[in-house]
């Protein structure tokens, strides 16, 4: 063995010989030149031949994809053996659900499905902003889509109870996991109701907590041969077993990531109003892209695919504007107990480090987000900096509301902005529409609601099972 | 003050959650996850220290950051997106926070007493939050543009066209039959134990309101044996 010096320590490699190694290279494989410090060498290559080379190592180095041996598994693929096991069935994303292939963080393949979509509510969402949703539908309706066979909104789903989870350590992995199943067993067969097959509806899932905390737990269940047996028995209670095995889906699918495979669909067949003048500001949900990091949405076209594209997408798509800022990778100060009971934290993160920054670097017309709790927290809380001085605000919105409007959807009986504090009336009447008469149109519409002549997306019977 | 057993005791109950060797991994003290946290700019409370004090096994000092530090995480896991080791210091202090319930720590009840209406609404209907608790009474710090129309907020909900939505005290409408299942899966998971533990009158309005339910849904079920057997 020779002494382990910086100019030699490797030539005993292996991959290292005589003649695939000078003395003094830093090198394991015997084969080019590396390394840094004292050893270090230069190549002497002409300008061509270092751009040829660097250009080699950027096309086959991605950091991305580097070192993921030992350190990230691909659940799906314990998933599949699982099945093979006959302990899971998978809930598979099929042709007949038209999916559309993307890039995740890693590079993997993920199928995004497009239509069959159960739709998986989130409780901020649909207490709080519900324009969330109901731009959702309406886009879906815009498409053609058939309310019963190409997508179910039904009574029969809790929330995921991760937000209570998360705010106050009330639960554990057993019961989010149980919920999730119940949940997404209830997507299996709900299909057979309306005379399809089961697995006819997959589901898809507005909320961003509800997104990270499900990917959480499939991770676990399928790692835990304790966890699975444990939520069997519950789910066998509940009689949500298919040949008394647990149901798993496929992927989990995040509404956003529907409307970022849809974009250029929305753009291209639906799109009426230019935005090209709106600067917008993107706010990406932690819970999306933070927890299990490796499935969320990546595409080299989009931010030069270093951050998601979530969100990014559409706004390019549309023609609006893209502005950066420099707190765009910050939470909104949501905080799950947080805005509940220590309103001071989230008010004052979310004014110092997004709505401020948004307003200050980026003049930004609006800030799209793609969760319930960022949007809450960054559009209630804007009207009390002015205790602070912070006269500053910002115009908050999902960006499927914001591609609706684009698209021409009423700001009220569609977008459902009077439900928002933050000055949505702004970006309304820049993207050349009359907020005042919308709002008149609106409020009497209110008469009619109050009539008993309301407007629906579908035939309310199928929220209830209902036959088409 | 617990005794060091007894702390010792709530140490090996976070140690012996499933999560923990996912969540803890190794530690340079980088502080990249304290750099990137949101509360640690608001609060005494690193996620460094956190995982420090894990990493180290210093079990007084993790009984002390029970106390108040664990609840300033807003759970966003920006440090697990960030921590090089693939630690998720936010994670442990999910476990933590559970842990500290199962011991009945007075400072895990006094940080979640406000949080009881959220409880609530959520162990009973499946909902975290309703319309009718996003009210201006209930939120008058965000201001008095809280809604652009006003109006009664039964008619603002019907003309949301769309039906799970047209609710008041629910985000949507959740079926008699799936709030029942909802209340097994509480159960048999511990869920109703851990909410006595921490607030037993809460616990008891909790546990009427299931009984109800539960009740209505027999009823329910009874009707519908009679409809069929016409």
């Amino acid at each position: 063995m020779s002494e382990q010096t910086p100019g030699n320590h490797n030539q005993n490699g292996e991959g290292a010989g005589a003649g695939t190694m000078k003395p003094g290279y830093h090198n394991t494989d015997g084969q080019g030149i590396a390394g840094h410090g004292s050893f270090f060498q230069s190549t002497d290559l002409s300008k061509e031949d270092a751009v040829k080379a660097t250009d080699w190592v950027r096309k086959h180095v991605d950091r991305r994809t580097i070192d993921l041996g030992d350190r990230m598994d691909d659940v799906r693929e314990h998933m599949y053996e699982l099945e093979k096991d006959g302990q899971i069935i998978i809930h598979r994303i099929e042709d007949q659900h038209e999916p559309i292939s993307v890039n995740t963080l890693f590079g993997w393949e993920k199928k995004v499905p497009t239509k069959q979509l159960w739709h998986h509510k989130s409780c901020g969402q649909c207490g709080n902003i519900p324009g969330y949703p109901t731009s959702l539908l309406w886009f879906m309706n815009k498409f053609g889509f058939e309310p019963g066979k190409d997508y179910l909104d039904e009574t029969d789903q809790t929330s995921c109870t991760a937000w209570n989870y998360h705010g106050s350590g009330i639960g554990n992995v057993e019961s989010l996991a149980a919920v999730f199943l119940r949940n997404f067993h209830q997507s299996y067969v709900s299909g057979k109701q309306h005379g399809h097959e089961l697995g006819h509806f997959f589901p898809l899932v507005h909320c961003g907590t509800s997104f990270g905390n499900y990917k959480e737990i499939r991770k676990y269940l399928v790692e835990s041969a304790e966890l699975r047996e444990k939520v069997t028995k519950i789910l066998g209670k509940l009689g949500r077993l298919v040949d008394g095995k647990l149901v798993i889906p496929e992927e989990i699918i995040h509404y956003s990531e529907w409307v970022h495979v849809m974009r250029n669909r929305i753009a291209s067949e639906l799109q009426t109003i230019d935005v090209s003048n709106i600067r917008t500001t993107a706010h990406v949900a932690c819970h999306y892209y933070k927890m299990v990091h490796e499935d969320a949405v990546y595409d080299p076209s989009v931010l030069g695919g270093n951050r998601t594209a979530i969100i990014t997408s559409t706004a390019q798509a549309l023609g609006a504007q893209v502005i950066d800022y420099s707190t765009w990778y910050d939470c909104c100060g949501f905080g799950f107990r947080h805005i509940i009971s220590e309103r001071e934290f989230t008010r004052s993160f979310t004014m110092d480090r997004k709505i401020r920054v948004a307003r200050e670097e980026a003049n930004a017309d609006v800030m799209l987000a793609n969760d319930t709790g960022c949007v809450t927290t960054m559009d209630k809380n804007q009207w009390i900096g002015k205790a602070h001085n912070q006269n500053f605000q910002i115009p908050i919105m999902a960006e499927v509301q914001f591609a609706a409007l684009a698209c021409g959807a009423d700001p009220f009986k569609i977008v459902q902005l009077q439900w928002h504090a933050s000055p949505c009336e702004d970006l309304v009447e820049k993207m050349g529409m009359s907020w005042s008469e919308a709002k008149k149109t609106f409020q009497e519409y209110l008469k009619e609601v109050e009539a008993g002549n309301i407007e629906y997306l579908y035939n309310p019977e199928l929220a209830y099972g209902g036959k088409v | 003050m617990a005794t060091y057993a007894e702390m010792q005791q709530i140490f090996d109950d976070i140690r012996g959650d499933f999560r923990y060797d996912h969540e803890l991994n190794g530690c340079l003290n980088c502080g990249i996850c304290t750099a990137t946290c949101p509360s640690a700019q608001f609060y005494d409370y690193s996620p460094r220290e956190i995982v420090q004090l894990l990493w180290t096994e210093n079990v007084e000092q993790i009984y002390d950051a029970m106390q108040e530090k664990i609840w300033a995480c807003a759970q966003c896991m920006t440090c697990a997106a960030r921590c090089p080791f693939k630690n998720s210091p936010g994670g442990l202090v999910a476990i933590m926070r559970e842990v500290a319930i199962k011991h009945e720590m007075q400072s895990a009840k006094d940080v979640l007493r406000p949080f009881g209406r959220v409880m609530l609404k959520l162990i009973t209907t499946g909902n975290q939050l309703s319309p009718d608790m996003i009210q201006p009474d209930h939120f008058p710090d965000w201001g008095p543009n809280i809604q652009k129309v006003e109006g009664d907020l039964r008619i603002l909900r019907k003309a949301i066209p769309v039906k799970t939505l047209q609710t008041v005290e629910t985000a949507w409408e959740v079926s008699l039959k799936t709030s029942v299942e909802m209340y097994t899966i509480w159960e048999m998971t511990g869920v109703l134990k851990s909410l006595e533990l921490m607030d037993e009158n809460l616990f008891d309005v909790i546990e009427d309101f299931i009984d109800e339910k539960r009740e209505d849904y027999e009823d329910w079920l009874e009707e519908q044996e009679e409809e069929d057997d016409e």
